[in-house]
């Protein structure tokens, strides 16, 4: 055990396995304090389970662990939002906090891997050449960001061979790949891997949106559709969102980069570990260690000039905020989070939901970003439609199914019996606006188990968020028909849920100190040190799932970290017994 | 008279008392009923499967299934006058119908509340895991076609029209057993 360290990681997830692999592969010594456990392959080998995993979140930190509040607006009183199957036992457990423990959120995901697209990293400037300025949302904080997709394609392109990603690309080095996505951003190379086994699910929808005239493709996914850097193919369980995978083939950095830093020798890793506060010098300047609980409830101080926070967008937010860093004020503004716009039909074919992973299916991108059509609606920034195949466990299937029919009696029973098998889902993640009225800060009543505050969200759907799902549902709607899809019906366009697992921007990156949390590596301009790594850097959030680019920003990070002036290595390197 | 007072669990209550648990029974008979050659959540055993997580890990509801059947019974009375278990089933059936159109019209309500975690259980207990008590013999995965807990689908499986009642259904139990003759 050292008396100080290199480099202290806070939360061993989706960006923090990877920033670990990196820098303790360059020599440094990194402490890696995580506070759920450090699993092994033992703990998943059998996670077939849905109530255990699904219905019981056994995997997320749950309500009474980690609270966090909402409230629609300023004039309300926040509550606890009920997660890991609610408070009472009837909600999505997913709706919430990502999974803890090694892996983190990369744990539970679905694995869709998409890249943003060019247009998404100046998003504000690319609406109001088309729209006019006077078009942006009224009151949004909407802004570009301070790097383009040409800046991070590299670090995109090291996500998808290291951490290994299937699928087919559509443009490598700006010429059309046959199969792949026509819209695709340029690309240097093509997936390492093909996509995974298709959804039988699947087909009638890629025949029916051929006939519409669009362009499906198969979704790019982090899971292995074949043997990669020593882990096996997807054996397509169907157990896969909100599931450990139990063979391996999933991309978490359980499986891919964690193990990769315990390789070098250089890794100290803490599981059970909860950080409670960030430290600094006495000016406030500088950061110097972090004080954590461990499982037994003692509290510990450790020591660097260097700690990276990569806990999850708003575990990021509260630990700064509890520490007392927000100069500027800027610390948990620009909340934003996707809304799913879920579209569900019964179909006349089986499409058998269970078998294979949630998107063992495709997507188009005929209306995502820049794409999206004029539109009577106002709806400024489009979303991919993404075809929804596998994954839909029984119990799951009870939650989604037709709002018009009993939940109770024979005319319940029966519907599941017949309409089960021939389920088909559609979704499609909306553009998310920030606005200075969408913020977290720190809950001034509700505190979790060790005294700490909670946090509180404060977000409501705007018009644009309504509009989009509305919008995005026609089309659905009219590919559904074209399906012969017997009944249908989607969700409200202002759905009850205001967490995700896809919560950004709340420490939002810039060049300008006076309007950002941290610079494009991380590093919080206000102290010397302290790097802030994740969604929570994002500057505006279009329909794509966040993990690649959360990924893409670690390996960033990283480099910044290892480059002269990022990585303060500690002055004492003796080791203490 | 009396049709619901029969129940006799072939388990060891761990929370309700006999009466609350054949009122458990009755309900969730009606959520999901019982037909000739198809079972329901009565023979699926999900009342077992309710008592047994009440006793575990659903243990913080303990209070609200205890107020929530005294609410019931109550609202039994007030509305078929007399007690659940005394109506005969059609007079049951209405009360559950009563109970749902009240838990759409007034979803804050707290007997609507009950009503729903009730039909949530019913829901866990007849397509959960038959580990957790319930779905025994595997009647809820039976009625829908799923084949329970699979290691995996192959290519062949995955193909489209493919009838998955062929398909052996396993369970968490069954998953076990494989790794240990690994």
């Amino acid at each position: 055990m050292r008396a100080e360290y290199d480099a202290i990681i806070v939360g061993m997830g989706s960006a923090g396995g990877i920033i670990a692999e990196q820098l303790t592969k360059a020599g440094a010594h990194v402490l890696a304090l995580e506070k759920g456990p450090d699993y092994t392959q033992e703990d998943f080998m059998v996670k077939q389970d849905e109530l255990r995993y699904y219905q019981r979140g056994a995997i997320v930190a749950g309500v009474n662990v980690d609270p966090v509040t909402w409230r629609p607006n300023e004039s309300s009183t926040a509550r606890v939002l009920p997660w890991s199957a609610g408070a009472l036992g009837t909600d999505e457990p997913l709706y919430g906090l990502p999974s803890i423990g090694t892996g983190g959120g990369t744990l539970h995901w679905g694995c869709a891997a998409y890249r943003f697209r060019e247009a998404d990293f100046r998003m504000r400037s690319a609406i109001a050449e088309r729209f006019g300025e006077a078009a942006l949302p009224e009151g949004s904080s909407l802004a570009d960001w301070p790097i383009s997709y040409a800046d991070l394609e590299p670090y995109y392109e090291r996500v998808e061979q290291e951490q290994g990603l299937s699928g087919r690309a559509g443009n490598v080095g700006g010429v059309l790949q046959e199969g792949g996505n026509p819209f695709d951003p340029p690309r240097e190379r093509d997936y390492p891997m093909p996509p995974v086994a298709q959804g039988p699910g699947d087909v009638p929808w890629v025949a029916a949106t051929e006939r519409l005239g669009l362009h499906p493709f198969r979704q790019p996914l982090a899971i292995n559709s074949e043997e990669y850097r020593g882990r096996p193919a997807c054996v397509n369980c169907g157990f896969c969102h909100g599931f450990p995978c139990h063979v391996k083939a999933k991309s978490t950095t359980q499986v891919t980069s964690v193990p990769a830093a315990k390789a070098t020798g250089n890794l100290e890793l803490r599981a059970r570990s909860r950080v409670l506060r960030i430290n600094r010098s006495p000016d406030g300047r500088e950061v110097r260690g972090v004080t954590y609980v461990d499982a037994l409830g003692e509290t510990h101080d450790v020591f660097s000039n260097t700690v990276v926070l990569t806990a999850y967008a708003l575990e990021n937010v509260r630990l700064m905020l509890i520490s007392g860093i927000n100069a500027n004020g800027q610390v948990g503004q620009h909340f934003m989070t996707h809304n799913f716009g879920w579209f569900t039909s019964v179909l006349p074919e089986v499409t058998n939901p269970f078998m294979g992973t949630f998107n063992a299916s495709s997507a188009i991108d005929d209306y995502t970003s820049e794409l999206v059509p004029d539109n009577d609606l106002g709806v400024l920034w489009g979303s991919p439609i993404i075809s929804v195949t596998g994954d839909l466990q029984p119990i799951e299937a009870y939650h989604n199914m037709n709002p018009g029919v009993a939940k109770f009696g024979l005319e319940f029973k029966h519907w599941m019996r017949d309409k089960y098998r021939h389920m088909h889902r559609m979704y499609s993640q909306t553009t998310n606006f920030p606005y200075a009225r969408h913020y977290a800060d720190l809950d001034p009543v509700v505190k979790d188990r060790w005294g700490q505050p909670a946090l509180r969200i404060t977000h409501d759907w705007e018009d644009h968020d309504a509009n989009s799902v509305t919008l995005m549902g026609r089309y659905k709607e009219r590919i559904a028909k074209e399906m012969g899809a017997t009944e249908y019906w989607m969700d409200s366009p202002r759905p009850p849920y205001h967490l995700s697992t896809h919560d950004v921007g709340v420490h939002r990156m810039g060049l300008d100190p006076a309007t950002s949390v941290t610079n494009v590596h991380g590093e919080v301009h206000e102290c010397r040190g302290l790097f802030a790594v994740g969604g929570g850097q994002f500057v505006s959030y279009g329909g794509y799932n966040p993990n690649q680019t959360v990924q893409a920003l670690a390996y960033l990070s990283a480099e910044g970290l290892l480059a002269s002036n990022g990585l303060r290595l500690a002055s004492s390197t003796s080791m203490v017994a | 008279m009396m049709t619901g007072s029969t129940f006799h669990p072939d388990f060891a209550l761990l929370f309700l008392n006999p009466r609350e648990a054949a009122t458990i029974d009755a309900i969730v008979g009606h959520i999901i009923p019982s037909e000739e050659g198809s079972p329901g959540a009565r023979e699926a055993g999900v009342t077992e499967y309710i008592d047994r997580a009440l006793s575990g890990f659903m243990r913080d509801l303990q209070p609200v299934y205890r107020e929530g059947l005294a609410e019931f019974e109550a609202f039994a009375v007030e509305t078929a006058g007399a007690p659940y278990l005394d109506l005969d089933g059609e007079q049951q059936l209405a009360v559950i119908a009563e109970l749902d159109e009240l838990s759409g019209a007034r979803p804050d309500a707290f007997l609507g509340q009950f009503y729903r975690i009730v039909r949530e259980h019913t829901v866990q207990g007849f397509f959960g895991d038959p580990a957790y008590g319930g779905n025994r013999d595997v009647v809820g995965w039976k009625l829908v076609g799923f084949p329970g807990a699979q290691w995996g689908y192959s290519p062949e499986q995955m193909r489209p029209g493919v009838d998955s009642s062929s398909i052996p259904i396993l369970t968490v139990k069954d998953l076990y057993a494989r790794i240990g003759s690994m």
